[in-house]
């Protein structure tokens, strides 16, 4: 488990990251959102050690993470950086070898990682000579080519096409060990409720919310949509006792349960007018996201 | 940040990336290459210049018996090679006269009543006018001592004059301020070219943002170690082909005596290149984490191309007295004290104060770098200032 705790930096007088402590567990994807200037950027440098705290630390299985731990991680810096420069394998297994690997070793995992990619044909071209989307594969592979103890991905998916992050994707569910700890940030919020198991959210430098995306969706009383047949005016189940309709409109209506169960509300609906949906409104990320953030 | 342990060989593997990229760049090739030719260059003009052994062509009618070998006998004096004086064989003066027009022989030795008469088209070279008359004088005088019944030995006793040299290395005192001259401008362009590739490689990783994943896997020290000698070995590496090619110019340009007088200021100019060079890569690897662009490092690299113009400047033009001083001072000491070696006894003491020296700069300016390189390889956007980056606490 990686802990970060009371996370802080000040710039000047400026506090880009204030007091911001939260878990990410093993095993589990864990999606970083906010908006620009949220602060993601800055806490995953630290974590990675390339930004000192101004105060605050980074806890590995409840102790203090020693540099040794630190190095052990895998790391996507949100600006992309590789050499242009070098061919594409020979760089993996540079990464490796400074990760203490042996050239054969680095040299195995890069080919597979790269296999993976779909990018065994490219592994002797300059990195300068891919599409984009294809030096971010590498990236990716770079983090991964010393099979790291925890992964610190920000915006790894950030300009890929959908292709690609489902190519990106599977092969982090395959990295993923139920050891391995995985942050990545994004904007694209749909991507990190499709990927994510737990979310962590930032505004203005402070935590706004953190858990597991089921607690977060369910953390707010419960809300149906309730669609009535024959064209029945939803506005009458305002007169049903134990729901208040926040939103009708025709034969729809969005309610909020306030004394009465899931099952008793139905039947007490079905006494309005024939129910054609009675289903539970699951709040998207997005919308989590907005209200956390506003 | 702190770096407790330093895996060993990580500077090692960034040394090697340094090097084998560095060694597969084409401009890289291409300017060691360029320099190599260079130098042969030189060696093909001066021997082009200097002409090699001497020969002339003295046109004649009927060649005076000795007086040719006598000739060539005296320009051969103090040549390695001997000199060759070529009789070209006419029937008459006038043809003499024709073969001088003509370029088919340097000068013409035509007999007269009086005895003999050079003719040349407009003066004779002195050196072989000078032979000549003294190949003459000995010639005739054996022969007219001869006629009269003369001891030619008796008569000249006493008169003959030998030559003591003061110092012989005198001579070639002009070829050891070329080699001081030549030490002194390849220490300058080798350092600031590698310099300058230090600090552009530094620049490119924070440009290309690798210097995150970098300072994320490996302690920055040994970043910063690992630039510092794969240069100095690059650097290294060149200086020894230059100096290799040099060598092999001063060997076959027939040049062995200067190559044998030059040996020990090779040596210590190969011991002071290192220190030197050390030193400043330090400070051209924070010109490069200093600034953000390829563009700031015009101004980030300042003050390391001033250390070396100033010293340089100065150390032409300037005086014995200042050069003296100079050749201890550090990394100057690299461009001006093997040159005084080079050129004449240094005592020992003002070697061993300049290497002194140059280890202390050099120990100084890496402990420095270190810091300043640790406080400012991971900032971008805008490049910072020397006093800015020593001011950074962190």
């Amino acid at each position: 488990m990686l802990s970060i705790h009371r996370l802080t930096r000040v710039y000047g007088d400026k506090t880009v990251l204030d007091e911001v402590s939260f878990d990410v567990r093993p095993g589990r994807m864990t999606g970083f959102v906010g908006a620009n200037g949220a602060g993601k950027t800055t806490t995953m440098r630290m974590i990675v050690g390339v930004l000192a705290p101004t105060s605050g630390e980074v806890h590995w299985h409840g102790a203090p993470l020693t540099t040794e731990q630190r190095r052990s991680f895998g790391y996507m810096p949100e600006e992309r950086g590789l050499y242009p420069g070098q061919k594409v394998l020979d760089q993996l297994v540079f990464f490796g070898r400074l990760h203490g690997m042996t050239t054969a070793e680095a040299k195995e995992r890069a080919q597979s990682l790269l296999a993976r990619l779909g990018l065994t044909e490219r592994e002797d071209d300059l990195l300068e000579t891919l599409s984009l989307g294809n030096q971010q594969r590498v990236q990716i592979a770079a983090s991964l080519v010393h099979r790291p103890s925890a992964l610190i991905l920000d915006e790894p998916f950030s300009g890929l096409d959908p292709l690609a992050v489902d190519a990106m994707v599977s092969l982090l569910r395959d990295e993923v060990t139920p050891e391995m700890p995985v942050l990545f940030s994004s904007h694209q919020l749909d991507l990190v409720e499709r990927l994510c198991d737990d979310l962590v959210i930032l505004s203005g430098g402070r935590l706004v919310a953190a858990g597991s995306v089921e607690e977060l969706q369910s953390s707010q009383e419960e809300r149906y949509r309730i669609r009535l047949a024959d064209q029945a005016d939803a506005g009458a189940l305002r007169e049903v006792p134990g729901l208040e309709v926040l939103d009708a409109e025709d034969s729809s209506a969005l309610v909020r349960l306030t004394t009465l169960a899931p099952e008793k509300a139905l039947v007490a609906a079905q006494a309005v007018a024939p129910v054609v949906e009675f289903a539970r409104v699951v709040r998207p990320l997005s919308q989590i996201f907005r209200e956390a953030s506003a | 940040m702190s770096t407790p342990t330093r895996p060993a060989g990580l500077w090692r593997l960034i040394a090697t990336r340094e090097v084998t990229t560095r060694i597969r760049d084409k401009a890289f090739i291409g300017g060691t290459l360029f320099s190599v030719v260079l130098i042969i260059g030189v060696f093909v003009v001066t021997a082009l210049v200097s002409g090699g052994p001497r020969s002339y062509d003295v046109a004649v009618v009927e060649a005076p018996s000795g007086v040719l070998e006598g000739t060539a006998a005296y320009l051969s004096v103090g040549e390695d090679e001997p000199a060759e004086v070529n009789a070209v064989e006419v029937d008459d003066t006038a043809a003499a006269e024709a073969a001088v027009r003509d370029g088919e022989a340097d000068v013409a030795l035509l007999t007269t009543a009086d005895g003999f008469e050079l003719v040349s088209e407009d003066g004779a070279d002195e050196v072989l006018e000078a032979a000549l008359r003294a190949a003459i004088a000995e010639t005739v005088t054996a022969t007219n001592a001869q006629a009269q019944d003369v001891d030619l030995e008796a008569l000249v006793a006493g008169s003959e004059v030998t030559a003591r040299e003061l110092d012989p290395r005198a001579a070639e005192a002009g070829a050891r301020s070329a080699v001081a001259f030549g030490f002194a401008i390849v220490f300058l362009l080798t350092a600031m070219g590698f310099g300058m590739a230090i600090s552009q490689s530094v620049v490119r990783e924070k440009e290309s943002r690798v210097v995150e994943i970098l300072a994320a896997a490996v302690p920055i020290r040994a970043l910063l170690w690992g630039k510092i000698v794969g240069n100095t070995v690059l650097a290294l590496g060149q200086v020894v082909i230059l100096v290799a090619v040099s060598l092999i110019g001063l060997a076959v340009t027939g040049e062995s005596g200067l190559l044998a007088g030059l040996s020990g200021a090779m040596a210590w100019y190969v011991v002071l290149f290192v220190l030197g060079f050390v030193s400043l890569a330090a400070l051209w690897s924070v010109a490069g984490s200093l600034a953000s662009k390829q563009e700031d490092l015009q101004s980030t690299t300042l003050p390391g191309q001033m250390l070396l113009f100033v010293p340089y400047f100065v150390s032409v033009l300037a005086g014995e007295g200042v050069r003296v001083v100079f050749s201890m001072l550090p990394i100057v000491s690299t461009m001006v004290m093997p040159g005084r070696i080079a050129e004449g006894d240094v005592p020992l003491w003002q070697i061993a104060v300049a290497i002194a020296s140059t280890v202390v700069a050099a120990f100084v300016f890496v402990r420095l770098g270190e810091r300043m390189f640790e406080r400012t390889v991971l900032r971008t956007g805008g490049k910072l200032g020397y006093r800015e980056a020593l001011a950074i606490r962190e």
